[in-house]
């Protein structure tokens, strides 16, 4: 029997160049211009469910930013304890009072819109205060684009055949996509075969 | 007339709680100039106690007028001249620098927002007699209601409504000694002297203070050296006459963890509630917040983001940016189209939830059928469509795997997945009824 390994290289640095933007165009614009110092509102929250990109884009905006010493970033803010929520309301309140210049800004994610997080009251209205954006995951269509472009930068070659197989019998949400690509990359690899059906067939049916 | 009145005084003084009495009764004067015969003049210092005045003790003023007189005297309420303080604070407090201009020293000092003004803040029923008490304690710091204690649940407008009152009396008396402080800073504050052994110190500087803003007053709760300094603060404060100003998310008696002393201390002065924004006020809010942000924004807009928004001040605020920075992201105009669109997410909120059991529920429902027929191996076609539109929604509205959804529907096999959303699909198009019940589907499972 043969040990699979599961050829997951450590994920590269997320950087909004690695970041599909599909339906999240506005919200990417408004994340660079953080980064940049160029935006006016101090409290920006965003929200989407699991593996729709939130920690890649609080990643990307803290690599990106100019002073990244004034950028406070609370990544899964549904699960901060007592003492964590109010270090992050003391935070907001900071970044909100004026005359302190430069003022700094929270950047803070979630799995849901303010109104739905089991947080403290006070700190679930003060993350609805500011700017506040859904991360749209990708439709289907994007995703297949997504993973021949992936497939091209892994110098893979991937049928039409091969991504509609992936994205009806995986999960769909992106990081999966990715991890999944990864192990047919090194499968195929290791075997000196193409990316076939039959071999995603074998490579996955071995996974599991 | 006036010792008719020097006799009421002191009966009422007699008959009511001294802290009802100093508020309501004590500010009320003679006013000779206007008294005819057969009725008693009295000036109330403001409109606000004027109407409580009037709403709660005329009856009983007009009674102990007939027994202490020959003859019965009516009473009449009026304003002492010059004081109307609802009309005269809006231009002085307007005269307060706006949010954009250089913040003044003593106002960075203070800890104030200079934008927060009595002037910009938006007036309607759920916060008028907060907002009257603010102003007159604005007009007569430390003496007219000590402490002003104002609460109200989140977002409702409690820390503008006390910066307003600092920024007022910043403006009338530019050498007061003001602070803003959220209770969990003065936590800190607290902890700090203990640590570096400064008690002296933060005692020296809260007790010279000549008004105190104390925000959010709930975090003292269970913390017993905060609350004993604030309680010798209290008392020094209240007893040179300066004033407290303390807000909250609940009124004193329900507050959880804190000294029965102060919760006693809190209902010394006047006690009011902030209460959420009805609909003609949430409108009337984000036009305000429009304005500052120098947009024109029309009504229909404003409506239509106040009716959707419903919780709280903060909330709406954020939902009017979001406005804004779609307008300017997608260089369209502000128009009603453009709010739905922008505020989509946010309106349909609900499609964070929907879970493969959440589908089967709803659909089961909708055809009138049990659960268990989503997972059952019943092939007769009022079972088994329902349970194909069911598989084509978890398709559409999940990131789920058709294996995986297949598993969902009682163990069936990916294949007998696709067939049924390739099914569905092909019998939208043909059949009008089945699409319009999809859609409707679609849209209770998004909310």
């Amino acid at each position: 029997m043969r040990q699979l390994v599961l050829g997951i290289s450590p994920p590269p640095e997320p950087a909004f160049e690695g970041f599909v933007t599909g339906r999240n165009a506005e919200l990417v614009s408004r994340l660079k211009a953080l980064a940049a110092g160029q935006l006016a509102e101090t409290v920006v929250y965003l929200w989407g469910e699991r593996g729709s990109g939130r920690s890649h884009l609080l990643g990307a905006t803290q690599r990106a930013a100019v002073h990244p010493e004034r950028l406070f970033i609370a990544d899964d803010v549904d699960s901060l304890d007592a003492a964590a929520q109010i270090a992050l309301f003391n935070r907001i309140n900071e970044v909100r009072e004026p005359g302190q210049a430069p003022r700094g800004t929270v950047l803070a994610a979630g799995s849901a819109p303010p109104a739905q997080l089991a947080l403290r009251d006070d700190l679930r209205s003060r993350l609805a205060w500011g700017l506040v954006y859904q991360v749209h995951t990708l439709t289907d269509a994007e995703k297949a684009t997504y993973l021949r472009d992936e497939a091209t930068r892994r110098g893979l070659r991937i049928s039409d055949e091969v991504v509609a197989y992936l994205l009806t019998h995986v999960r769909r949400d992106l990081p999966t996509l990715v991890a999944i690509l990864a192990h047919l990359d090194e499968y195929s690899l290791s075997r000196q075969r193409p990316l076939t059906l039959p071999l995603v067939r074998e490579a996955l049916g071995a996974m599991q | 007339m006036q010792n008719l009145w020097d006799a009421c005084l002191r009966r009422l003084e007699r008959e009511l709680p001294a802290q009802q009495f100093n508020t309501w009764i004590r500010p009320l004067a003679v006013d000779g100039n206007t008294s005819e015969p057969g009725s008693l003049t009295l000036a109330a210092p403001n409109r606000f106690v004027l109407e409580l005045v009037r709403e709660r003790f005329s009856g009983r003023i007009e009674k102990l007028f007939s027994e202490e007189s020959a003859s019965p005297v009516a009473l009449k309420l009026v304003l002492a001249r010059g004081a109307d303080g609802l009309v005269r604070a809006t231009p002085t407090a307007s005269n307060v620098a706006p949010a954009a201009a250089k913040v003044p020293h003593s106002l960075e000092r203070a800890r104030l927002n200079p934008g927060f003004t009595f002037d910009s803040l938006v007036t309607g029923k759920a916060n008028q007699l907060a907002r009257a008490a603010a102003i007159q304690v604005s007009e007569n710091p430390g003496i007219s209601y000590n402490p002003l204690f104002v609460y109200g649940g989140v977002g409702l407008g409690k820390t503008h409504l006390v910066q307003a009152i600092g920024n007022f009396v910043a403006a009338q008396r530019p050498d007061a000694k003001i602070r803003y402080i959220h209770a969990e800073q003065y936590v800190t504050d607290v902890v700090r002297a203990y640590q570096q052994k400064s008690f002296d110190e933060f005692k020296r500087y809260y007790h010279s203070l000549d008004l105190l803003l104390i925000d959010d007053i709930q975090f003292f709760s269970n913390k017993g050296r905060t609350q004993e300094e604030f309680f010798y603060a209290f008392n020094a404060l209240v007893e040179a006459h300066k004033q407290i100003v303390i807000t909250c998310d609940t009124y004193p008696k329900e507050i959880s963890g804190m000294e029965e002393r102060l919760i006693s201390r809190f209902g010394w002065g006047l006690t009011v509630a902030i209460e959420p924004p009805e609909l003609e006020m949430r409108v009337a809010i984000v036009l305000k917040k429009a304005e500052a942000e120098a947009v024109v924004l029309s009504e229909d807009i404003a409506f239509f983001i106040a009716k959707h928004i419903r919780s709280n001040v903060r909330e709406l605020e954020g939902a009017l940016k979001k406005v804004l920075a779609y307008s300017r992201f997608n260089a369209r105009e502000l128009s009603l189209d453009l709010a739905k669109d922008a505020l989509r997410d946010i309106l349909n909120v609900a499609n964070r939830q929907i879970t493969v059991e959440n589908i089967q529920k709803t659909v089961a429902e909708f055809f009138k059928l049990k659960i268990s027929d989503m997972h059952s191996k019943k092939r007769n076609r009022n079972v088994a469509r329902p349970r194909q539109v069911a598989m084509a929604l978890a398709k559409d509205l999940t990131q789920m795997s058709l294996p995986e959804i297949g598993e969902a529907f009682g163990n069936r096999d990916h294949t007998t997945v696709l067939h049924a959303c390739r099914t569905i699909a092909s019998l939208r198009k043909q059949d009008s009824v089945m699409n319009r019940d999809y859609l409707v589907l679609e849209q209770v499972l998004k909310g």
